[in-house]
């Protein structure tokens, strides 16, 4: 029997199926980046607002990314559903902090999908996470940098507004 | 054409003449893509079959299921899904696309 099935697609169903649930991850990574940029404008933290905005726009690229190379290796991308965003905080500190939860969320299922397709044999999915290995490292990175910069300023009296103020050095 | 997998209810063949697939319901014999076979494989692996054995979530115990952009449409009882399901599964398998066996259950 001819293999006509491996000439229509190149990976394997099983990495397919994990793209498509990151494809979802970061899908729901974008919803609750604008969901926290809804609060810190609802909460007078407008440069917070400002960085969650594009953030939300990073994730969404993300997605992009997934979902265009399951359409080149003739996978069959799902358009994710996403449910269960949070809107409650109780502080731009516990914005902060689920961000940096979320991201490392994150990271462990990207490094989940390389350390399976690498079991799978599947060269293409492995190097096409290489750039998403990397981009988690950077974002880990930036919202540790945001951390520390609160736990520095602190949250008495005007520190709030200053840690709004210095969160625009990190909206490129 | 080749017989790709067979199951307890269906069979799934591959024509490399037409570079298309068929699978033989009984009933009816539905020629499909390979797009359309992944579309298939999605909707077989959402179905939650648990909810078969809840008289709440699933009263009767049957899966509708539309193939080939809604060019077919079969109603299937709770085993035709699970066979459904192996027929996928292995298929894949065959097909060499799926690196394991019993990926889907
Ligand atoms: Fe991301
Ligand atoms: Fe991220």
């Amino acid at each position: 029997m001819k293999d006509i099935a491996r000439q229509s697609m190149s990976i394997k169903v099983e990495s397919m199926d994990l793209l498509n649930g990151q494809i979802k991850m970061e899908a729901h990574a974008s919803a609750t980046y604008l969901a926290m940029a809804s609060w810190c404008e609802q909460n007078g933290f407008f440069t917070s607002a400002k960085f969650f905005f594009k953030q939300a726009e990073e994730e969404r690229e993300h997605m992009m990314k997934i979902f265009n190379f399951l359409v080149d290796t003739g996978g069959n991308p799902i358009s994710p559903e996403v449910t269960n965003i949070n809107h409650d905080y109780s502080s731009i500190v516990d914005v902060f902090e689920s961000t940096l939860e979320h991201e490392v969320k994150v990271t462990k299922s990207i490094h989940n999908i390389v350390m399976k397709s690498r079991e799978l044999g599947d060269l293409a999915t492995e190097k096409f996470l290489d750039w998403f290995v990397l981009e988690q490292v950077e974002e880990e990175n930036t919202i540790r940098d945001i951390l520390d910069m609160i736990e520095v300023t602190g949250t008495e009296g005007v520190g709030l507004q200053m840690i709004d103020t210095h969160v625009a050095n990190w909206i490129e | 054409m080749n017989v790709v997998f067979k199951s307890t209810y269906y069979t799934l063949y591959q024509s490399t003449a037409e570079r298309r697939y068929y699978i033989d319901f009984g009933q009816k014999m539905v020629r499909i893509s390979l797009c359309e076979l992944l579309s298939l494989r999605h909707k077989i692996m959402s179905i939650s079959i648990e909810d078969h054995f809840d008289s709440d979530l699933n009263s009767h115990g049957f899966e509708v299921l539309m193939l080939c952009n809604k060019e077919h449409l079969f109603i299937l009882n709770t085993l035709e899904v699970l066979d459904l399901k192996t027929l996928i599964d292995n298929g894949f398998v065959a097909l060499g696309l799926s690196a394991r066996a019993g990926a889907l259950i």
